[in-house]
C-alpha cells in the first residue's frame, strides 16, 4: 500500500511537470494556432540558463528558478517575432509555421546541445531545497511538493487570467480573428508578444524543475517534454487550462504505475497510445470544445 | 587525380546518406502531393527498415533480392495507416501521424526478436554506391511518369482543394489512399537502404529527428515538384558537412537557419513551378511586346 501511494505521489510529481509544459504548449495552440514544435527547447534553455546561475553566479535556488521562467519567456517572445511573425503578416497556414518552428528546433536544440557539451548536466547538491518530509511513512522530497505546488498555482493563475481577466477575452479574441479583435480595441501585437512570453515561462518553469528533478539539464529534457505535454494538451483538450493540468497530472501517474506494476519497456507507450487514440476517437480531448467549420 | 579520388573517398558517404535521404523526402512528398501532411514516412521507413534486415540476415540472401519485400512491406502498412487515417481533418492527421512515430518507437524496443530491442540490429551487409544511384534513377523516372499522368493531375486538383475536385468526378480518398501506398513503398524502401547504409539499427534510428528533417527538406526543395524534395534533400545532407569547414561545431545549426530563411523569404521552396512558369510568361510577354514595337517601327501591319 505504501509503494502504491508513493508511487502515486511520484506520478503526481512527474505529472505535474508535463502538465505545466503542456500549458505553455496549449496556450500557443489554443491563442496563437500555431503546433510549435520548438517549443520544447524553451524549456531545455530555461534550465540551461538557471544552472548557469547556480554554477557561474552563484546564485541561490529562489533567485535561480525566476531567472530560468524569465529565459524561457524571453526566449519565446524571440521565436515568435523572428519566425512566426513575418508569416502572420503575410497569412499563411499551419503548415508553415510548423516548418519555420522545425527550423528553430533544429537551431536552438544544436546549440543546446553545444552549450552543455552534449553531455546531460544535474544542478549540484544543495543548489535546490533538498529536504525530505514524511507523510506518515512514505518519503516526499521537498522538490516534489514544489512541482505539485507550482503546478497548482500556474493552473489555477492562468484559468482565472484566461477566462476571467480582459486579458484573457482579449488573447481569446486574437486567437479567434485578429482582424476582428483589432476593430473591438485590442492591440494584436501586444497581446501575442505577451502571450508568447507567458506560454514560454510556464514551458520554462517546468524546464526548470524537471531539469533539477530528473538530473538531466540537456536538450533531450525539452523533446522528452515536449513530447509528454503534446500528449496531455491533445488529451485533455487544448483550449481548456484545466483539462490539460488534469490530463498531465493523470499521464504522469499511469505512467508511473505502469512502470511499476506492468513494465518499463511500456511506459512511454501507453502515454502515446492514449495520444494516438484520442487522435482518432475524440480530436478535442476530455474537456475541449468541439470545433466547428464552415464550408 | 589522386586528389579526386581523396575527395571521393571522403565524401562518399555523403552522397549515400543524400540518396537515403531523397528516398524518404520523395515519400513525404508523395502524400504531401495529394494534400495531406503526414509524419509516418518513417514509420513505413523502419517497417522496411526491421523486416529487410531480418530477411538478410536470417536467409542470407543478397539484399538486392530482398529490397522489394521492404518496399511491398511499407506499401502493405500504408495501406493500413490509409484506411484508419484519412477519416480524420488534415491537421488532426498530421497529429495522428507522429503520434504513429512515438508508437513505433516503443514496438521496436518491445519485439526484441524482431528488431535488437534496445541493443539494436548488426547489420554487415553493404550495398555499392552504383545501385543506390540507380534505385534513384529509377524513383526520378516513376514521380516523372506519376507527375504527367492522369493520376497527377488528379493529385494536383485534390490538393488544391478536395472539395471541388469531388465535384468534377475525382475521388479525393481513392487518390489520397492511393498516394498512401506509394509513399509506403517509396518509405519502406529507403529505409532499408538506410539499413544497409547504417549496417546499425536502433531504435532510435528511425524516430523524429528524421521526421523533421525530411518535411523540412521537402518544404525547403520545393513542396511542389518532386524534384523540390530530391534538392532538398540533397541541400540538408551537404549543408552540414559544408558547415563543418566554415564553422566547425555549428554545423547542424546552418540546416535550421537556412530553412528559416527559405520560409521568410521563399515559401514555396527552391524549385517552384509557379514562380518559374510566371517568370516564363513574363519573358514572353516582354518578348512580344519588343517584338510588336518592333513592327511598328518598321512600318509592317
Amino acid at each position: 500500500m505504501e509503494l502504491f501511494l508513493e508511487q502515486l505521489i511520484n506520478g503526481c510529481a512527474i505529472g505535474s511537470l508535463y502538465a505545466m509544459f503542456g500549458l505553455g504548449f496549449g496556450i500557443v495552440f489554443a491563442t496563437l494556432g500555431i503546433l510549435n514544435a520548438a517549443h520544447g527547447s524553451y524549456a531545455s534553455w530555461a534550465a540551461i540558463a538557471a544552472l548557469a546561475a547556480v554554477e557561474q553566479l552563484k546564485l541561490p535556488f529562489i533567485v535561480a528558478l525566476p531567472i530560468g521562467v524569465v529565459a524561457g519567456g524571453m526566449l519565446a517572445v524571440l521565436v515568435d517575432q523572428i519566425a512566426f511573425q513575418p508569416l502572420r503578416r503575410r497569412g499563411s497556414e499551419m503548415l508553415g509555421a510548423l516548418i519555420t518552428s522545425i527550423a528553430f528546433w533544429i537551431i536552438l536544440d544544436n546549440l543546446a546541445g553545444t552549450a552543455t557539451g552534449q553531455q546531460s548536466l544535474s544542478f549540484p547538491r544543495g543548489s535546490y531545497p533538498g529536504t525530505m518530509f514524511r507523510l506518515g511513512d512514505i518519503p516526499l522530497p521537498a522538490m516534489q511538493v514544489i512541482t505539485i505546488a507550482a503546478m497548482l498555482i500556474v493552473t489555477v493563475s492562468l484559468h482565472l487570467l484566461i477566462r476571467h481577466s480582459r486579458f484573457g477575452a482579449a488573447m481569446r479574441a486574437v486567437g479567434w480573428n485578429q482582424t476582428a479583435a483589432a476593430l473591438g480595441g485590442v492591440n494584436p501585437r501586444h497581446v501575442v508578444i505577451i502571450t508568447a512570453f507567458i506560454a514560454g515561462a510556464t514551458s520554462g518553469l517546468a524546464g526548470v524543475l524537471g531539469g533539477i528533478t530528473t538530473q538531466n539539464v540537456s536538450f533531450l529534457l525539452g523533446e522528452g517534454l515536449l513530447l509528454k505535454g503534446f500528449a496531455a494538451v491533445v488529451v485533455g483538450g487544448y483550449d481548456d487550462v484545466r483539462g490539460t493540468a488534469i490530463a498531465g497530472v493523470g499521464l504522469g501517474i499511469l505512467e508511473v504505475m505502469t512502470s511499476q506494476y506492468l513494465s518499463s519497456g511500456l511506459r512511454d507507450g501507453i502515454t502515446y497510445a492514449l495520444l494516438l487514440s484520442f487522435l482518432l476517437l475524440r480530436p478535442r480531448g476530455l474537456f475541449g470544445s468541439a470545433g466547428f467549420s464552415r464550408a | 587525380m589522386q586528389a579526386l579520388g581523396d575527395f571521393w573517398r571522403a565524401y562518399q558517404s555523403t552522397v549515400a546518406f543524400a540518396i537515403v535521404n531523397a528516398f524518404f523526402a520523395l515519400s513525404t512528398y508523395a502524400v504531401l502531393s495529394a494534400g495531406i501532411l503526414s509524419f509516418a514516412t518513417v514509420t513505413y521507413a523502419a517497417m522496411g527498415g526491421f523486416v529487410g534486415a531480418r530477411l538478410v540476415l536470417q536467409s542470407g540472401l543478397d539484399p538486392m533480392l530482398l529490397l522489394p519485400a521492404a518496399a511491398g512491406a511499407g506499401a502493405l502498412l500504408a495501406y493500413i495507416v490509409a484506411l484508419i487515417f484519412l477519416r480524420l481533418e488534415s491537421h488532426w492527421m498530421a497529429l495522428a501521424s507522429l503520434a504513429l512515430i512515438l508508437i513505433t518507437r516503443v514496438v521496436v524496443i518491445n519485439v526484441p526478436s524482431v528488431t535488437g530491442g534496445v541493443n539494436g540490429l548488426s547489420l554487415p551487409v553493404k550495398l555499392p554506391l552504383f545501385v543506390l544511384a540507380i534505385l534513384l534513377a529509377v524513383a526520378i523516372a516513376v514521380f516523372y511518369r506519376l507527375s504527367v499522368s492522369w493520376f497527377g493531375i488528379a493529385s494536383r486538383a485534390v490538393r488544391e482543394d478536395p472539395a471541388v475536385a469531388s465535384s468534377i468526378g475525382i475521388a479525393p480518398r481513392r487518390i489520397q489512399t492511393i498516394a498512401f501506398v506509394i509513399s509506403g513503398a517509396v518509405g519502406g524502401l529507403g529505409g532499408m537502404l538506410l539499413a544497409l547504409v547504417l549496417q546499425f539499427l536502433s531504435p532510435d534510428t528511425y524516430f523524429v529527428n528524421i521526421a523533421f528533417t525530411m518535411i523540412a527538406a521537402v518544404v525547403l526543395g520545393g513542396s511542389y515538384h518532386w524534384i523540390g524534395a530530391i534538392i532538398g534533400a540533397a541541400v540538408f545532407t551537404a549543408l552540414p558537412v559544408i558547415a563543418q569547414a566554415i564553422v566547425p561545431h555549428f554545423q547542424e545549426v546552418a540546416n535550421g537557419i537556412v530553412l528559416l530563411l527559405i520560409m521568410i523569404f521563399l515559401p514555396r521552396g527552391l524549385i517552384d513551378p509557379r514562380a518559374i512558369r510566371l517568370r516564363r510568361a513574363a519573358h514572353g510577354a516582354s518578348a512580344d511586346a519588343a517584338r510588336g514595337a518592333a513592327r511598328i517601327v518598321e512600318g509592317k501591319p
